[in-house]
């Protein structure tokens, strides 16, 4: 029997609207007790006065690049970057090499992941054979081997009819098709947010309307087809008007995330040619990012996720047309939220916790990010308000490729539990 | 140990270009972009270009013991040329690489290319590529200065300043106020249109732009221009006529249907020139195809026409900026972070 006793925390659980100054005890695992001055003995107590205690932040989109890419992050790393940004649940996205469109590379992770024993590792299995947009994986291998949705991350699923017939078969199976929305015959193999910036910088810019055409593709077959349909990373005014019309019209199968980078950062960022600021969909013009504060605002947003995408140093020193695309988010992403969203008066921070915990775990349909009487003891303690400067150099996640490096930040995990033991503490990994 | 090299004492003409230069220094290391050339960098390099032009071929000693590498990872006749022959008349040694016959086609990344031509010390490297900001980016890596002789669609800052030399010499000034240039073709592919609308812009003249949409990069009229689709009504008033090429190689298929129509629509005929004032002049960047940007009769005898001129430009300022930057008279050195 493992015990353990957080004493006079601010307990915010968005799930069982709690926010009060309160005890959480843990025994076995589980979460067995939540209340003011609890009785209950413990083997280890934390002291969380001063700080906030929240489920464990669930991340819907990440990549750990393993199998394949080790060099890149593996899925200890990737993990231990988790834990250091309070995250205590992932889903993996399929382009992995190989690729997870079969049981195996699924099979393969969640080996791995429970050897490990830090966070909780989903994987997300592909749309289509080798995410080429063509076949159809077998959804219901995938599903049975333990894959709790299914995208073709990194690319759209193109052909219409291909995407249709990928969400017919994926309701057959109940199963959560994630689509990365962007038309790549309107991207124009651009580089960053077509804009002001790129035509200054003499960069190849992707218009947003490659976006804004692919969700609203994907919304509409949505709506025929009636499958889960989630929306990855949405980041341009047409994509969450888009979003926002489909819930207005009912649809309640159709639910749609934002990375923290898409509202916190700007198409400035790539001025100096910085390659962190190099992904897709890329970082919008100032109109943008105040739309996607409004969506969050308005409840049109479902989750907040980090599309954390590690890259190794040569990738990213290059031209910046030739540089690796993504940025990692993991050890940052808690912070960005408290930092743009909560610190500026956007939003309560109660609501962007719930962004980032219950409402996600709702989308892959997982008993993940509530602190409720019998729910898995993955908890994250935050002081709100240490205020900090990133340095890549020093995360836990191999990708040394962050955005916000070198900004300031407000916000930052003290210690995270995962599986009721404590597996953060203080900067450091306890394992 | 260092050695301490003594210069000879100067021959007439280089004490003559002395005499221009009065001990001035450029306020930047690297040519990488318009946006880095102050007012005062522009006088100086136009006074001591339009001396070196004075000179022709004559050889001058100023750089000599110093080196230069052109490397050209995309094709380049004028350009290259003229780098070549800049730096041999100031008696620089010279060597040139290209993608064909470099390590870059067996996988070496970019900046470890110029890490190594840097690395034997040259003083000078002129970078010409494919991807805009890799001179930028390598710029802050090596001691050498980079010149940026073409940057993808970003700039190319040798042309810009060349192209306002040839028309402050044509209108006798040291502005462009009161002066209207038309630009007309593929903005959207086209670096010389990067380096010439920021410099026009410093020089205060009026700018305008005519090209179908599909050559007009969003925003562009950020940068203080009109935009037209209708070349005849821009060429109205106009004191400059600057034609572009259809940039094919660089992704501008599919914006036009033929160059047949871009010729009707857009190209520069006898009866178009008429519409622009009376001395108005023809520029391009070259190289023309001609009949379809510029028509043949126009391209380079025509009285209006200040092609060759261009060229001839492009030859003193490369000369100006290789003597300014390799050889300072303040002793101030590159300041650099290896990788």
């Amino acid at each position: 029997m493992t015990t353990l006793l957080i004493k006079n925390g601010r307990v915010i659980d968005p799930a069982s609207k709690r926010d009060e100054v309160a005890d959480v005890f843990i025994q076995d695992g589980k979460i067995v007790a939540v209340g003011k001055k609890l009785k209950q003995k413990a083997e280890k107590e934390i002291d969380a006065s001063g700080l906030i205690v929240t489920p464990g932040l669930v991340d819907i989109h990440v990549h750990f690049r393993e199998p394949g890419r080790e060099d890149m992050e593996t899925l200890e790393t990737g993990s231990k970057a988790a834990l250091a940004g309070g995250i205590t649940s992932v889903v993996t996205m399929p382009n992995t090499a190989p690729i997870a469109d079969n049981q195996t590379v699924v099979e393969f992770i969640l080996k791995r992941s429970k050897e490990l024993d830090l966070i909780t590792i989903y994987p997300a299995g592909a749309i289509t054979k080798n995410e080429d947009g063509a076949m159809l994986s077998e959804m219901r291998e995938l599903k049975n081997s333990g894959a709790v949705a299914i995208s073709d991350d990194g690319v759209d699923v193109d052909n219409p009819g291909v995407l249709l017939s990928a969400m017919e078969y994926a309701k057959t199976h109940d199963m959560l098709l994630m689509n990365h929305c962007e038309t790549p015959e309107l991207d124009e193999s651009g580089v960053m947010h077509e804009g002001w910036v790129s035509t200054e910088l003499g960069l190849p810019g992707i218009p947003e309307v490659a976006e804004d055409h692919g969700v609203a593709k994907g919304v509409m077959l949505a709506q025929r087809s009636g499958a889960r349909f989630h929306i990855s990373h949405m980041s341009t005014k047409a994509s969450v008007a888009s979003l926002r019309d489909a819930k207005r019209a009912g649809l309640t199968n159709v639910t749609g995330e934002v990375s923290v980078q898409h509202f916190a950062l700007t198409d400035e960022e790539c001025r100096g040619y910085n390659t962190n600021a190099k992904m897709y969909p890329p970082l919008r013009s100032q109109d943008h990012v105040d739309a996607i504060i409004a969506a969050i605002k308005d409840g049109t947003i479902d989750c907040l996720t980090t599309d954390h995408a590690p890259h190794i140093e040569p990738d990213k020193i290059k031209p910046f047309t030739e540089a690796g695309r993504g940025t990692v988010g993991l050890e940052t992403s808690f912070a960005v939220m408290n930092t743009y969203l909560v610190a500026r008066g956007h939003l309560p921070l109660a609501q962007g916790i719930a962004l980032m915990t219950h409402k996600p775990a709702e989308i892959i349909r997982q008993a993940k990010g509530t602190l409720a009487v019998g729910a898995d003891a993955d908890i994250a303690i935050f002081d709100t308000e240490k205020e900090w400067v990133v340095d890549e150099k020093q995360f836990f996640s191999k990708g040394k490729n962050c955005v916000f490096n070198g900004k300031k930040l407000k916000g930052k995990a003290v210690y995270t539990i995962a599986g009721g033991k404590l597996k953060f503490d203080h900067g450091k990994i306890i394992s | 140990m260092a050695v301490v090299l003594s210069k000879k004492s100067p021959s007439a003409a280089e004490k003559d270009l002395n005499g221009f230069r009065k001990n001035r220094d450029l306020s930047f290391f690297d040519l990488l972009s318009i946006d880095q050339v102050s007012l005062e960098d522009l006088d100086l390099i136009f006074e001591v270009a339009r001396r070196f032009r004075d000179y022709k071929t004559y050889k001058f000693s100023f750089n000599k013991g110093l080196s230069q590498v052109n490397a050209f990872f995309e094709p380049s006749t004028r350009t290259q040329a003229s780098f070549d022959l800049a730096a041999k008349q100031l008696s620089m040694d010279t060597t040139s690489v290209g993608s064909s016959g470099s390590s870059t086609k067996k996988g070496e990344s970019f900046i470890d290319t110029v890490e190594t031509l840097a690395a034997y010390n040259v003083r000078t490297i002129v970078i010409r590529c494919s991807q805009a900001g890799a001179p930028e980016f390598v710029a802050r890596h090596v001691p050498a200065s980079i010149i940026n002789a073409g940057d993808g669609w970003h700039e190319h800052p040798t042309q810009g300043l060349l192209d306002a030399l040839t028309m402050l010499d044509e209108f006798k000034s040291r502005d462009l106020k009161g002066k209207t240039v038309t630009i007309v073709g593929d903005i959207k592919h086209s670096r010389v249109f990067g380096s010439l609308v920021r410099i026009l812009t410093k020089l205060k003249a009026e700018i305008r732009v005519a090209a179908p949409e599909t050559f007009l990069p969003d925003f562009v009229e950020n940068f203080g221009i009109k935009t037209y689709w209708n070349v005849d009504e821009a060429l109205v008033g106009a004191d400059v006529i600057y034609a572009l090429r259809v940039q094919e190689e660089r992704g501008a298929k599919g914006d036009i249907p033929t160059l047949r129509e871009y010729s009707k629509t857009f190209g520069i005929s006898e009866k178009r020139l008429k519409l622009a004032n009376k001395g108005a002049i023809l520029m391009h960047a070259g190289p023309v195809m001609r009949d379809i940007d510029v028509h043949s009769a126009l391209v380079a005898r025509h009285p209006q026409s200040r092609i060759l001129q261009q060229v001839e430009n492009g030859s003193a300022i490369r000369k100006a900026l290789l003597w300014l930057m390799a050889d300072r008279v303040d002793g101030k050195v590159k300041a650099y972070t290896p990788l």
